[in-house]
């Protein structure tokens, strides 16, 4: 493997950083699932290297960093690379207000899996709850989409 | 056609690593096999955590660099006086602490000359609000067999019911579905008391209205039906209702034992 695909795990790194970074509670339920974002781009820019285990072994790390069941955020994940790769070709090519659109969805499917669970443990989550996360996501997209294709620009990936 | 195989080698992808995550779910919830996993990545992560904890404890330190001579020489005397108080709690402590010792000593040594108790720590207790069940951390490794007898330091709690290598779930004598034979003390008379679904009452039902019963009488097992071992104190009468058209005295009774709170229960191995 070469050395400038590491970018891809530096950025999950920092993506798992940025959810386990402490938040008033208040906050909490703004924090965009960044682990789902930084994967979604990668796997809409290198469908062939990043995808599916790279989703749900990110997802368990995600999940015993955050305590959740083990395999709860690695199955959220799957489903949603799963649903992105078959669909990137077609998203790849839109502007960028459009693309977020697309993302709220994945971001939403993510949440409902989670929360999904979530309910068979006997712990529902109230549905406002739901949409909060991922409008938070859809709306930082443009950005994570820029700074994340000028990195792989810079590390000569394509 | 390519671009079909890649298709479909993705579906079936899909389908096993959302199989996994299941099975992942399942065995993490019901079993602690993936523990080991989870410690693991725990333990990669750690400096991440580290990492995300800076900020504030960067926070802690510059707040402390910037306390005041004052302040500190203000909470060194409020901290000398506090530690004062606290050395001579601490002495009552140790001498706790020894009492203790020694009375599990005793009660170690009265389970090595009897050989008929086994000493045991309440688990878990039973969700199930239609049933008085608890779990024990004793089972077979250790001489548990289902039937025998559990008291606490107050009385008969209840028997064993379910026997695992390391654990038994005791039924109590509270519960619905259970009832134990006992006597009163005073008048002798022979009864058997049922459980009625609180920690706090059992009831005994069709006594004769000649029974010699007053309220406060005390109870114990009578050892009839092999089950219970005689003599241990099981309940206090509470309350005695006559039913005047079949001629029947219907008795509540306090249990002695203390089934909601006690923590560490005697399983006692009938002789035979």
């Amino acid at each position: 493997m070469q050395l400038r695909y590491l970018v891809i795990h530096a950025s999950l790194v920092v993506a798992l950083i940025l959810m386990i970074l402490p938040l008033p509670d208040w906050a909490q339920m703004y924090r965009p699932n960044w682990i789902a974002l930084v994967l979604i781009y990668w796997s809409m820019a290198l469908p062939n290297r990043v995808g599916l285990w790279f989703a749900f072994f990110s997802g368990i790390i995600l999940d015993t960093s955050l305590g959740t069941l083990l395999g709860q955020h690695a199955l959220a994940l799957v489903v949603v690379i799963f649903f992105n790769l078959n669909f990137y070709q077609r998203i790849r090519v839109l502007a960028l207000a459009q693309q977020a659109l697309y993302v709220f969805l994945l971001l939403l499917i993510n949440q409902v899996v989670v929360a999904w669970v979530e309910g068979i443990l006997g712990r529902p989550t109230p549905l406002s709850v739901y949409f909060v996360a991922p409008l938070v996501g859809m709306m930082i997209w443009p950005w994570v989409f820029v700074i994340l294709r000028d990195i792989r620009r810079k590390a000569l990936l394509s | 056609m390519k671009i079909l195989f890649q298709a479909r080698g993705a579906s079936l992808q899909a389908l096993i690593l959302v199989v996994l995550s299941i099975v992942f779910m399942v065995t993490d919830q019901r079993f602690q096999h993936l523990e080991i996993v989870r410690s693991n990545i725990a333990l990669a992560i750690s400096p991440l955590r580290y990492l995300v904890s800076l900020p504030a404890t960067a926070g802690n330190w510059a707040g402390d660099w910037l306390t005041s001579h004052y302040d500190l020489l203000n909470e060194n005397d409020a901290l000398k006086a506090e530690s004062r108080i606290l050395s001579a709690r601490l002495q009552k402590l140790e001498i706790l602490a020894e009492e203790n010792a020694r009375l599990r000593n005793l009660l170690g040594s009265s389970r090595k000359i009897a050989d008929d108790v086994i000493v045991a720590e309440l688990l878990s207790v039973d969700q199930n609000p239609y049933r008085q069940l608890i779990e024990i951390n004793k089972g077979t490794s250790d001489g548990v067999e289902i039937g025998h007898a559990v008291i606490d330091d107050f009385g008969v709690m209840g028997q064993v019911i379910h026997v695992n290598a390391q654990s038994s779930t005791i039924i109590l004598i509270s519960d619905p579905e259970h009832a134990i034979p006992v006597q009163f003390v005073r008048s002798g008379t022979r009864s058997v008391a049922f459980g009625r679904g609180s920690t706090r009452q059992l009831e005994l039902r069709y006594l004769p209205a000649t029974a010699d019963i007053m309220v406060d009488d005390e109870l114990v097992t009578s050892g009839l039906g092999g089950r219970f071992p005689s003599n241990y104190p099981v309940a206090r009468v509470t309350s005695i209702s006559e039913d005047r058209i079949r001629g029947f005295v219907s008795v509540i009774a306090e249990p002695k034992a203390r089934l909601d709170s006690s923590r560490e229960v005697l399983v006692i191995k009938p002789r035979l």
